[in-house]
Parts: C-alpha cells; structure tokens; sequence
C-alpha cells in the first residue's frame, strides 16, 4: 500500500478540504448549569468540553496563591473512549500534564488576573473524541467557558494548528494528517492585537517557511475567532429572550 | 471567512493499527457543490486549470476501479482519448496496488500529451454516496464511479455520450438501462466496438485477462516464505535486527548469487562494512535485481563465501568442486520494500521445450535477455507464433506459491538477431524509450522555427540588439570530430590592445532561447535527458531542427550564443575578469581535431573555408588563425598544470571508433588516436564550466545545479594495489594528488599496456560523478576529485545534455539577478538516464564488436594482457579492441592448460594451482605458471546465444606475446615487405605511446565534451566505473563488461 497523500495534485487533502479551510466548528455555551462557566465545542470530529470554576478563594496550601493576581489552574483530561484504540490512563500521564501546563500559560497571557489578587480559576477541560488539533480545540472550549463564566479577558483565545506538506500550508489538522509526519505547528491568537498567546512546534521546519506557516495558522485562528464570536452573540441572544419575561 | 459551502459527513474505516489489530477510524468527509470537471464542454464555469479534456472526442470513457487497478497499461495507448479517471479508482489504485502502478498513474495524468484528467467525484455532494451497511467495498466503489459516469454527463448537458468500462458483470446488467447517454459496457467489448483497430490494445488485454484468470485458479503450495508486513520490516530497521538495501544479483551466477548493499552508514555493525551475501533462490525469497529489500543477517555458522571459479553463464550450473573465498556476511531476503521492475526483453524457447513444458496449462517460462532476472511465466496461446522473436514482458506478481513470477506480454520487438531488433532491444533494456519526434507535437509547439531554402531563419532584430555582438570582433572557430552536425561549443582567442591582456571566450549554443522552459519541446528533452549515440545512429534530445542547424554553431553562419570571456594577464595568465552573457556569434571555421592538430604541427594542410581564397590574403589569414590556436594551446597547457597541482587525475579507458562506410555498415573498428588538440579543447570547456559553476553557486546558494564527483571508497583500490604490487609499483591512494602521482610513475618501459591497465583499475575504483543542488548538499562536498576542482557542472552541450539547459537558466537568472523558480530540485531521474546512456553506447559496442567478428573471421587471434587470476582461469584484456574477457585454463572435463616447448597450448590432465599473482598449471609434462601482466594470445570466437546477447570466447592458443611472425595470424603468403612495415607500425605506436606518457593526458571529464557520433571513451570510462558501483560483483570477481564467455574446446 502507497503512503497516504495529505494533499492531492489537485489540491484535497485527505477529507476533501482544501488547504487553508477550515474544519466546521460548532460550540455551545452553558451546558452545566453546576459550573460557573461551560462550554462544549466540536472542530470537525474533535469534541471537547470545558468547565470553568471561580474565580474564588485558593484551595489547599495558601502558599499558591499570589498577592497581585489569581492564580489559573487547568486540567486537561482526555476520555478513555476518545481514540481509536482504548485508553488506560485519562489523565495525569506525561502528554496531559504538558498540554495543561500549555493551557494554563495560554489563558494567564488572556485573563485579566490582576483584577482578583489571591485567587484562583480552574479550568477543566475534557477531550471527548480526538481527531487532532486537541490543544486548539480545548482553548477555544475553554475560551467560551470562560466567557460564560463571566471573567474579564482581554480578547477571545483563538487557537489552531497548521501543517506544512509539499511546501504549501495546511491549516487545521486532523488526525491522519498530524500523525503523517509532517511538521504541525499549534499557535494560540488574541485575533484583535494580532498578539501570540503561545506558539508551539515540534518537528522540523525550513526557516524561509516558517513566516508562511505562522501567517497561515493566523488567518487560520482568525477565522475561528468569527466562529466562536457568532456563537457567543448567538448565546446572549437566547439568554436575553429567556431573562426577558 | 466565506469559503465555498461544505457539507461535513463522516465516514467509517477499517484500518489495522500498528499492533495488528482491526480498529474503527472515523473520518470526516467534506462534500461540495463546486469541483473542477476538467472538459472543455463544461457548461457550469467550472474553475478548470491544468489539463482539460478536448471536446472534439466522440466520447467520453470513464474506466472502473477494477479496470484502473487492472487494465491501466490500456488505458496508457495515447490512442484512448477522454479518460476521465475517478478519484475513487485514483485510490483505490494508491491503496491496492503498489507505489510504481500509483505512480504510473500519476505521471499519465500529468502527462500533457495524454488526454485524460482527474475528477475528484468523492468531494463532489451529488456524485458521492456513503456506503451502505453490508455494501461490499468494490460495490460500493462501482456505484461511485457509476454516479460520477451520471454525473458527468448531466453536467456536460449531454454534449458527449459518457460511457464507462467495468469488469464487473453485475454492474453491467444493473446499470446499463438505467440513463440514456451513459452506457456501462465491459472493457472488451468496449475495445472491440471503439477501438477495432488497436490490435495492440487488444493483445495487451488478452494477455494480462488470461493472467489474471491463472492467478486465480493458482496453486496453494508455498515454495517461500511469506514477506513481513511493511510495519515489522520498518521496526526490524529501525531496531537495527534488519538491513535495507539494494539487491544486485551476480550476472556469472544468477541462480545462486546475489549480493546486497548498505543504503546510508552501517554504524551499528562495522564488522560488516562489506556487502551481504544471499545465496540461492530460496534465501533471496522472489526478490529480482534491483529491488529495495529488507534483510536478515544468518548466524555466524551458516555465512557462505563467494565463489571464485569462473563458471559458465549459460546452462545448468552444476555444484562445481568448492572454491570459496573467506565467509562473508549471508543473510536472507525477508520482505522487499519497493519492486524496482520495468519492462524486460524475454525469447521464448525454443517448441520442443514448450510442449513439454505445459501439458495441461498455456503457462510458458521465458528466458530475459538480461541474464540477471529469473525466468518469467506468461500464459500465452501465441507461443508458436512467437517463436524466435523477442518479445517485451512486464512482471505483474510473484506470490510464495510459484517458483517463477508471472508476467505477460506487452509488445512484440521483431525477430531475434536482427540488428533493429537487437537494438530496441538494448534500449528497452536500459528503459530509454525513444520515439521519433511527432509530427502533432512540432505542429503543437508552434513557434518552432523553421529554417529551409524558402524559408530563411532570421534573427530578431530585438534580439540583436540586446545582445553582446562579437560578428566582427572575434575570430571565433569551433574543433569537433570529424563529420559532427551537432556542434555546440566554439573558442575564441585574442590578444586586447596594448598587448597586455588576453581574451579567452567560450561560446556555447543558446539553445535556452529556443526551448522555453515548460514548452512542449522542453518536457521532451527533459524526459529524455540525453542524446543517445549509437554506432550508426543517434536519438537526439532535441528535434533536428535545432539540434544540427539552428542551435548548432556550423561555420559561415550567425548564431545566438552564451558566451563566458575571460581577460588574461598576457604573461602570467592569471584571470583578471570574467564576463557571461547573451551573444551573438559567426563561426569562422569549423575545423576538427585532425585537422587543428595538423595546423599546429605546422603541416601543410587544407583548410575548407580558406580554399576559395587564394595567394596573400589566404595566408593572412592561415597565420591569424594558427596564432590562435596556438595561444589557446599555451593557455590550456597552463590551466591543466594548475588543475595538475591540485591532483587532477587522468584515468585510462579505451576508445574505440568504429568506421562506417556508406552503407552504414562497420567496417573496421580503430582504437582512436589522442592528441593534444583534444586537451586544448576539452581544458577551455572545463574551465567555462567551472567559472560558470562559480557564478551560479555564487549567486543561488540554494538552487545551483552542480556536479561534484565524490572521493572513492579506500577498499575499492585493494585490487588495484595488489596488482601494482604484482609488478613492483606502489599505489599509494591517500588523495587524488598522491594517486595521480603514484600512478604517473608505475610505468613499465618494456610494456606500455601495465600502466594502462593500472589506470583502468584506478577508474574502475572512482565513485560516479553526480548532479546534485547546492541546497541539498554541505559546501565541503562541492568537490570535484576526478577534476580537482572546488567546484563543477556542466555548461558546454546544452544540444545533448538536459543538465546544461537547466544551467544555461541558471546562468541568465543570475545574470538578470532574478530570482528564478525552483529549478533546485536533484535531477535524480536525469542522472540514471545518463548513466543508461552510457550503457547502451558500450553495449552497442561490444554487438558491433561482435558483429564484425563474425562476419569477417570467425577466429581471430589477438594479443591478450592477464590483468586478474582466478581459481580456474584468468580474466584477460586485449588492447586491440579494447575488450576484457575469462580465459579458462582448465574445462569442464577438468583437464588443464599445458604448455609445451614452443609456447604451445594443449589441454591434457593436470592441476592448477592459484596464488595471489599467478596461477600455474601441473601436468605431466611440465607446470607452467602465467603472472599478473604478462601477454599471451588467445582466440577470439563468437559464442551465439539464443535468448541473450552474444558473447565472447577466449581461448588461450599461447603463452607468448601475439606478435607478427605468430604463423596462425598471418595469411601464409605474407611478404617479408609487409612484415617490415608490421614492424614500423608497431614501432611507430610505441613511441606514440611513450609520448602519451610525458605529455598530459585528458583526465575522464574532460574528455565528453568532445563529440563524437560513435562511442567516445568517456563513455566507456563511465560505464566502467558504473559497474565498478553496481555491479558488486565486479571488484573481485570479474571486470568483464560483455557476458560471460566461455571456453569452447
């Protein structure tokens, strides 16, 4: 059997899109009514769930908590039914403890946490099914959760991914094209200032490509930002009917 | 972002993960309103870039997945127009079969002259159906490509009839009533109703239908072991528990050896540097020359070693007596990751064996003419007809249950032993596939300019004034072989005024201003790369028309040019500046080398252009052109002392010329006669090419296209410096400087041929010089060893060689200090057509070589030089025709060679002994022993064979030198007058010899830019050094390059 091609002569990539679409995202807001703030979100046939609590008092040792600012504590989980292949261990495990250390720098470079010193946030966020792009997906989970949950931030969180196959860019990832070995680079937007929350890549990459692949997954995040910001608008809409009467 | 609107569904795989296990995978799956048709019908603005289908067919076909995957060699007739290919068939082909069809089927798309497109059905929202549950796969996927057939046609608003080709019968009856306008038919019947004529077409799909139905009703008893899944193979390498390499099979020993090489640095193991022995069919598990394998080293306790004794190529082999070398390195084949085969030239046997062959079956084993690839089984009813014939074969499978592997029958050459026949069959064996030029594609590439009687060829006027004129200024003349028409380099020479610099100007024929980069001229040069120089003939890169007349700088004419000048210090010739551009030129003269060199002898000669001139004005002109050549020979001196400094190598090889009369036909073959005329040349083209490599890799780090020839491996000069040590000479092969120099004294003044013979090893030792991109490669391996120099490519034929064109871009990129596109890619493809170019030039030699034999005597005897001992025999060079070959010294009775009083030779009951420089042979009446070098004569005779190509036997006849007065040599009523000149002559070549000696020689590169309609020694040395390379077979065992030959007694 020949190799995969992620990007056909005439320009498909594997699913049918071509190489700067989207995957079709659709999110929800306030889907727990326990939680301060929630959200559940779908990039393609990535699904993911995102919880928000606080801000409130700092739990456990008082020794986390900083004089100037909360302190943002995130929890990346990924269900055990969420690959293919059955995992053992949801959460704790090497790649988990990365991916929220990622979050949590992400959301501390958005959130206004100066304005509650000595506190702290919790997000938690859950994988449900994993078809690549996990981190873009649960930061823009997380992003509405947070909206929902009514913290000051300083602009959405956008995140995508983008590839680089064949010397064009790919934007948005899925699983066959993440795990075809090419190089993919996750990066983490605040559309308006055009500011980079994070930006992560691990394979290797040509410098002369570099710019092009960023200003792909910029364009990429941006488009996402559109996405999430008719979702929220959507929300306050229904919200204002039902608070209406 | 508003893109085109997408539908998003899922579909369900089935996929085996990296343990083996079956798991489900959900894919999303986008469907949309707009997808390219790709005709030139369509009615809807599709965005349609690339190939389009013409609308001028009257139909349109749409080929099954099953058809793909099957018949794809049918569909490949350009004579099929208005395929429209489906993705669904596109995948499968990429899923089901292997890389090379895949790939076959991407070049076909690709191909401009192939009317056929792509149509992405699958991302189409109404082609596209999902599976149904319980659906199987191919129904599922004779539905898609059905609805695409429907779809197709609504879309095209029923302009053109779509029909579709399945080999599905159920499909047929399901879906032919359904639409009008599409009608669903199978492949026969679609052949025999549209393409009635195609008798060619219809061969083809019998023979591969009748292969596949024997496929089917195979037998189940395994005869190998079943290959590894692609997965365990990439671990096993990974790990280190396997090898990955190249498997090249013994051409001597076909059946039982074969060899494979490291691809990439063998760290892990280092005991095992050399190469991996597989011994025998069963351990090399269906792999065939050529392939990319993966394999498993043997314990320590079964490594075999190779064996020494040289054997007949053709027949049974027999067990012989065991002379092995040392053990090396065994393993066995298990799994291949890519099959490397192409087209092979078979025969069929002869009827007899036919019919006892195949009593219950039409299975028949052919016989390749490469002697390297196992016998193939084809199912065919036409064996009688084919009798005799050499037919073109392609391997479809080799499942574990078969001892042969099956193939069928393309095309049929033509009767075996023809010339026409025997030289198709060269080509294809070397995968040059050479067309004569269409008509369609001269008429297509329209402003191909023409240039006869009526119809002058003018320049532009635009053209001339952009360009340098150098018409008036320089006396500008090119020096080519005798009788050449393609004539792309031309030399100028002048003093400047005040007397104090030199202008030196290379001019090489623009032939980028013709062949526009992407037209359709330029697709058929790159595919072809080379121009292929045969004996009597010539496959041109580029059509006539511009290869010899308008790109050719003939004499008396106005050419466009791309011209390098360099400024000299009159004095020290240093170069002071160095000028490139856009010319345009007048050849004075065409002078050749014969001529050239008697003008600089100062003989009095003939030069055509100057005979219409007569008394003062001739001779001003005679000194202004002989005072040119004269500097440029002082200057090339100059430069090859430099390069000689830096260690340049001269390598030796023979060349042999064959003389046509005219007929056509060969009628004697002569060694050619080097003279320094060819240097002065040959240093003038190396120089420009390496200034213009400077230039290119100076302004494209990245992207220039270069040539660097890398340093050999040290084990490959063992066998030379043991033979030079046979002699008393020392090698010493540190660097090129050292092995030039070591090499410059290993002269025997006795025997002129040892060091020849030294030097042939040398080259058969160097690696091959490559092509590669300056981005691809660190600075440090820009060199050039061969040339010595820091940096190389090749400028100066752009007529013959795709690599110059490319360059000649490069250059006036970097001239306009544009940024060019990428040109940078490896011209990987390029470089292996070289490589069979050269090939093929030596094998049409050894067939003339041969030809000739047979047709004036058929025993000729010739003086030999033994230039390697084996078990039982020796392998022998004879200068004469510069042809290398095994003398056996023992036969298959297993009587040796005796040597009696007078130099006699009988064969009578003995045995032989072998030691590391000489070899002896113990009989009853005395032991003789032959060494390293010495001469004897031997025996020429053809050995005909049935399914190969002929082959050479030598036969030793005696132990003394062949000299004149050798009375089987000479007709007996030779004159004693005769003899004196004999005598003179061969004096007269000693000294020509010795005179090579002192005089620089032309080191391997150089010597190409020299053009030659016949094969020229750069071709030989190549093709020696290539099988140094692949040949593995070929450093210890044997350096024949013809077949094996045999002793016939």
């Amino acid at each position: 059997m020949a190799g995969l091609e992620l990007l056909s002569d005439q320009g498909y990539r594997l699913d049918g899109r071509k190489a700067s679409e989207l995957r079709k995202v659709q999110a929800r807001m306030s889907v727990f009514a326990q939680a301060d703030g929630s959200a559940y979100l779908e990039q393609g046939n990535t699904k993911a769930l995102a919880v928000v609590y606080g801000p409130h008092e700092t739990r456990g040792s008082r020794s986390k908590s900083l004089h100037d600012r909360a302190v943002i504590n995130c929890q990346y989980s990924m269900a055990t039914f969420s690959t293919a292949e059955r995992k053992r261990r949801p959460h704790g495990d090497r790649k988990s403890s990365e991916m929220s250390l990622h979050l949590k720098q992400t959301f501390e470079a958005a959130v206004l946490t100066e304005l509650y010193p000595r506190s702290q946030i919790d997000i938690y966020v859950k994988i449900l099914q994993a078809d690549g792009g996990n981190y873009s997906a649960c930061v823009n989970a997380a992003t509405l959760a947070l909206v929902d949950a009514g913290i000051p931030m300083r602009d959405y969180v956008c995140a995508c991914t983008a590839g680089f196959v064949e010397d064009t860019p790919l934007a948005d990832l899925c699983h066959a094209e993440e795990s075809g070995g090419g190089t993919a680079l996750a990066l983490a937007l605040l559309p308006r200032s055009g500011n980079i929350a994070l930006l992560q890549m691990d394979a290797r990459l040509h410098q002369d490509h570099l710019d092009a692949l960023i200003e792909a997954a910029m364009t990429a995040c941006k488009g996402v930002s559109k996405v999430l910001d008719g979702v929220v608008r959507q929300h306050l809409e229904e919200v204002s009917v039902l608070t209406r009467d | 972002m508003e893109g085109p609107i997408m539908i998003k569904t899922e579909k369900v795989l089935h996929l085996n993960s990296s343990k083996g296990r079956k798991v489900r995978v959900v894919r999303e799956h986008y469907v949309r309103e707009q997808v390219p048709c790709g005709s030139s019908l369509c009615q809807a603005d599709c965005l349609n870039d690339g190939k389009v289908l013409s609308g001028d067919v009257t139909h349109y076909v749409v080929p099954d997945v099953g058809v793909v995957r099957d018949f794809l060699e049918i569909l490949e007739f350009r004579e099929l127009q208005g395929i429209v290919f489906t993705q669904t068939a596109y995948q499968s082909v990429q899923h089901t079969r292997g890389r090379r069809h895949y790939n076959r089927l991407r070049a076909l798309l690709k191909d401009p002259r192939h009317d056929c497109v792509l149509f992405a059905n699958e991302f189409q929202q109404y082609c596209y159906c999902p599976r149904d549950k319980g659906e199987s796969q191919d129904k599922w996927h004779t539905r898609n490509v059905y609805n695409a057939a429907v779809w197709y046609y609504n879309h095209l608003a029923g302009l053109q009839p779509v029909v579709m080709i399945t080999e599905d019968n159920d499909a047929i009856s399901e879906f032919s009533a359904l639409n009008s306008g599409v009608y669903v038919i199978s492949t026969r019947e679609y052949l025999l109703s549209f393409w009635p004529d195609l008798q060619a077409a219809h061969d083809l799909y019998n023979s591969i239908a009748q292969t596949l139905q024997e496929r089917e009703s195979e037998g189940v008893e395994k005869v190998y072991t079943e290959h590894l899944p692609a997965e365990v193979l990439e671990a096993g390498i990974k790990s280190g528990r396997y090898i990955q390499g190249i498997l090249s099979v013994n051409k001597h020993r076909a059946q039982n050896e074969a060899f494979v090489r490291y691809e990439g640095s063998a760290s892990k193991n280092t005991e095992l540097n050399s190469d991996v022995l597989i011994n025998g069919a069963k351990l090399r598990n269906r792999a065939v020359h050529g392939d990319m394998v993966v394999i498993e080293l043997l314990p320590r306790n079964e490594w075999k070693g190779r064996t020494m004794a040289l054997t007949e190529g053709q027949g049974e082999e027999q067990p012989l007596e065991e002379t092995q070398s040392q053990p090396m390195p065994s393993g066995r084949v298990v799994g291949i990751l890519q099959r490397n085969w192409r087209d092979y030239v078979v025969t069929f046997p002869p009827l007899e064996e036919v019919q006892s062959q195949s009593r219950n079956s039409q299975k028949i084993l052919v016989i390749p003419w490469d002697y390297r690839i196992p016998k193939i089984r084809i199912s065919t009813q036409q064996a009688e007809a084919l009798q005799d014939q050499r037919v073109i074969v392609r391997l479809d499978s080799w499942e574990s249950t078969s001892v042969y592997p099956s193939g069928h029958c393309v095309r049929v050459l033509g009767k075996a032993g023809e010339l026409e026949t025997e030289i198709q069959t060269i080509l294809l064996e070397n995968c040059i596939h050479v067309p004569p030029f269409s008509e369609a594609q001269m008429c297509y590439y329209k402003k191909m300019p023409v240039n006869t009687e009526e119809n002058r060829w003018q320049m532009a006027s635009s053209e001339v004034s952009s360009r340098r004129d150098l018409r008036d200024t320089h006396l500008v003349f090119s020096i080519d072989p005798k009788g050449c028409e393609d004539v792309d380099d031309t030399l100028s020479v002048r003093t400047l005024p005040g007397g104090k610099r030199l202008e030196l100007g290379v001019h090489i024929a623009d032939v980028t201003y013709f062949v526009r980069e992407g037209s359709l001229t330029d697709l058929e040069a790159r595919s072809r790369a080379t121009t292929y120089y045969l004996a009597d003939r010539r496959y041109d890169m580029l059509p006539a028309v511009l290869s010899a007349d308008l790109c050719s700088l003939l004499g008396g004419v106005d050419r466009y040019a791309m011209s390098v000048l360099w400024e000299l210090d009159a004095e020290t010739l240093d170069v002071c500046t160095v000028w490139y551009g856009r010319t345009l030129i007048r050849s004075s003269y065409q002078l050749h080398y014969e001529l050239a060199q008697s003008l600089l002898n100062g003989e009095e000669v003939e030069v055509p252009e100057l005979s219409q001139l007569k008394g003062s004005q001739r001779d001003q002109k005679l000194a202004k052109l002989l005072q040119a050549l004269e500097t440029l020979t002082r200057v090339a001196r100059h430069l090859r002392a430099q390069r000689d400094k830096g260690g340049a190598l001269e390598l030796e090889g023979v060349e042999v010329r064959a003389q046509l009369d005219e007929e056509k036909n060969i009628t004697a073959l002569v060694p050619k006669q080097p003279l320094e005329v060819h240097e002065t040349v040959a240093e003038c083209m190396i120089y420009a090419n390496h200034w213009v490599a400077r230039k290119i890799q100076e302004s494209f780090p990245h992207q220039a296209l270069l040539r660097h020839h890398p340093p050999p491996k040290q084990d490959f000069f063992n066998h030379l410096i043991d033979c030079a040590k046979a002699r008393g000479f020392s090698i010493d092969t540190r660097s090129n400087r050292a092995l030039a120099d070591s090499l410059e004294q290993a002269v025997d003044p006795q025997d002129p041929l040892v060091n020849r013979l030294l030097r042939m090893m040398a080259t058969q030792a160097m690696s091959n010089a490559l092509y590669f991109s300056t981005g691809a490669c660190p600075e440090e391996q820009y060199y050039h060893y061969g040339l010595a120099l820091d940096r190389y490519t090749h400028f100066t034929s752009p007529i013959r060689r795709y690599a110059d064109v490319l360059v000649h871009r490069l250059l006036i990129a970097a001239i306009q200090l544009e940024k060019e596109g990428s040109l940078s890619k490896p011209l990987a493809s390029n470089k292996e057509l070289e490589e069979l170019a050269q090939h093929i030039n030596n094998k049409n030699r050894v067939m003339k070589l041969q030809d000739k034999d047979s047709k004036t005597d058929e025993r000729c005897v010739a003086d030999a030089v033994i230039y390697a001992v084996r078990a039982n025999g020796f392998l022998a060079f004879i200068p004469q025709y510069g042809v290398k070959g095994a003398v056996y010294l023992k036969d298959r009775e297993g009587q040796v060679v005796s040597v009696d009083g007078d130099g006699r030779c009988e064969w009578k009951a003995g045995t032989l002994q072998r030691y590391p420089d000489r070899i002896s042979s113990c009989t009853s009446t005395g032991t003789h022993t032959f060494y390293l070098f010495s001469h004897v004569t031997v025996r020429i005779s053809v050995e005909p064979s049935r399914c190969h190509a002929d082959s050479l036997c030598l036969e030793l006849v005696s132990n003394k030198p062949h000299c004149p007065v050798q009375p089987e040599s000479q007709p007996a009523g030779r004159g004693r007058s005769e003899l004196v000149q004999e005598v003179v002559r061969r004096a007269e070549e000693a000294s020509l010899q010795a005179e090579r000696g002192r005089k620089p020689k032309l080191s391997r590169e150089e010597r190409q830019f020299r053009q030659s309609r016949t094969p020229n020694l750069y071709v030989l040395l190549q093709e020696i050094s290539e099988l140094a390379l692949l040949d593995l077979s070929v450093c210890q065992i044997t350096n024949t390059e013809e077949q094996t030959c045999t002793a016939s007694s």
